[in-house]
């Protein structure tokens, strides 16, 4: 680490670690989404999944360091950027079509870690065999039913949803991001890279708090 | 007859580096539409002088758009209002009567204040003595057919070397960074076959010097690019980027 000094070497750590994240997040999506193949295929997908260990726990502390890397890298720019401006303007503009995603990356990014850190605590680091698990029919169901119970409280629910909107907005700056931070395209492209950015990032939080509200609406099925 | 138009300027003044500075409130009256703002601001300093006070100091040189001397911060926007166009080629016909104009010099940490409008902008003169220059045996002048350059390669050196170096870039970054005028430089010269044996001490040279000098960094908000007067492209700040990296990677 001793090498990365200057500010396009942070820059540059930073996307790294955050196409590693990106990744992440696309991946954990699509297991998710067994959510809607029922108890028995989300609950096999969680087996297979546990079935990977020990192999699994070398990834979960790659992904932990990656994690901590990143913040590391952005809170050292972004204290940085607050000092290379002392004093501010009187009167603010955007020239540049206002882009809110860019401007909130170091909030949403904010908002992501407390999000870790309580769905940690609710989803991964619970019971799964213990009451946690059971749903109001009074049959267990495992990894499913935590879920269920979770997600199926309403304010847990908007939090869920609250959290996706900020992974998406921070994704739908982040991947465009990794292009120019590379210099993956030219001047030609870039609009492109925008494009697909913004979509992508709106796409992926679409897809996360469907979870949520499918949880709400097919509750009473467990009753 | 010319239309005139009377405006109220908050103009930024501070007595020098040590100062805290303060908005002051003037009026412009009977302003010809046809002047430009650094014109206008003239017309102002006249009265200031003959009133017995301190004119208002500002950069200025070329007044043709082509030099970089000139710029402020007018109603948030580096340079005023209109795209691609400096201080002193912005005309006063862009604004209405009665209109109120805040004007503010560049605020970075690299460009620190030394009188109202006027800002010490040697970082970027230390950036480009650091790397931003070809090192080339002086002489008659060689063959110009003795090193073919693409043609495309040749436009965006052209677009890159556009740069006047106003410092607009870093006047509109919400970091204060200096990415798009080094990016500039890095381009200008790396693209050409005389600057391409130089490059990878350049993009380092230059980029460790852009950061000695206090800029923030690049978070790809592109108010650079909507800033500038030359129309810079971002692209500028992606090949600067890769450069890098690729030096690094060699080393």
């Amino acid at each position: 680490m001793n090498r990365v000094k200057s500010s396009i070497d942070k820059k540059q750590v930073v996307a790294a670690t955050g196409l590693f994240l990106i990744l992440f997040v696309v991946a954990h999506l699509a297991g998710n989404l067994f959510i809607y193949g029922g108890p028995e295929a989300f609950n096999g997908y969680a087996r297979k999944l546990a079935g990977l260990r020990p192999g699994l726990y070398f990834v979960e502390a790659a992904l932990l360091a990656v994690f901590l890397v990143h913040l590391d890298a952005t809170a050292r720019l972004v204290l940085e950027n607050l000092r290379a401006r002392p004093v501010g303007y009187r009167q603010g503009h955007s020239a540049a079509g206002g882009s809110f995603a860019s401007r909130l990356m170091p909030w949403t990014g904010a908002a992501i870690v407390a999000f870790v850190i309580w769905h940690l605590r609710d989803l991964t680091f619970v019971d799964r065999a213990g009451p946690a698990g059971i749903l109001p029919d009074g049959r267990g169901y495992g990894l499913f039913g935590v879920v269920y119970n979770s997600l199926g409280n309403p304010v847990h629910g908007v939090l869920y949803i609250a959290a996706m909107l900020a992974v998406g907005t921070h994704l739908s700056h982040g991947i465009q991001s990794f292009i120019q931070t590379f210099g993956l395209v030219g001047e030609h492209r870039l609009p492109a890279v925008r494009r697909v950015s913004n979509g992508l990032g709106i796409l992926i939080a679409l897809a996360y708090s469907s979870i949520p509200v499918y949880v709400q609406l097919s509750f009473g099925a467990f009753k | 007859m010319a239309k005139t138009i009377n405006l109220t300027l908050h103009v930024w003044r501070q007595k020098g580096t040590q100062d805290k500075g303060r908005f002051e409130v003037y009026k412009a009256e009977g302003i010809d539409t046809d002047m430009s703002f650094l014109e206008m601001l003239d017309v102002v300093n006249e009265r200031l002088i003959k009133e017995g006070k301190e004119p208002v100091a500002f950069d200025h040189d070329c007044r043709e758009g082509i030099c970089g001397a000139c710029g402020a911060v007018v109603n948030g926007r580096p340079h005023g209002p209109m795209d691609k166009t400096t201080l002193c080629q912005l005309h006063m016909r862009r604004f209405k009567d009665n209109d109120t104009i805040t004007i503010e010099p560049w605020r970075a940490r690299g460009f620190p204040v030394v009188k109202d409008l006027v800002v010490d902008r040697s970082a970027f003169d230390q950036i480009m003595a650091a790397g931003g220059f070809i090192s080339v045996k002086t002489g008659s002048a060689p063959e110009a057919n003795t090193v073919p350059v693409r043609r495309q390669d040749a436009e965006t050196a052209m677009d890159a070397a556009a740069c006047i170096g106003c410092g607009a870039c870093v006047a509109a970054c919400p970091n204060a960074s200096a990415m798009l005028f080094v990016g500039a430089k890095v381009s200008h010269f790396g693209l050409l076959p005389q600057g391409r044996v130089e490059a990878k001490e350049r993009v380092r040279g230059m980029v460790a010097r852009m950061d000695a000098e206090g800029f923030g960094n690049c978070s790809n908000h592109y108010e650079c690019e909507a800033a500038c007067p030359k129309g810079i492209s971002v692209s500028t700040i992606a090949r600067m980027n890769r450069e890098y990296l690729s030096s690094e990677l060699a080393e």
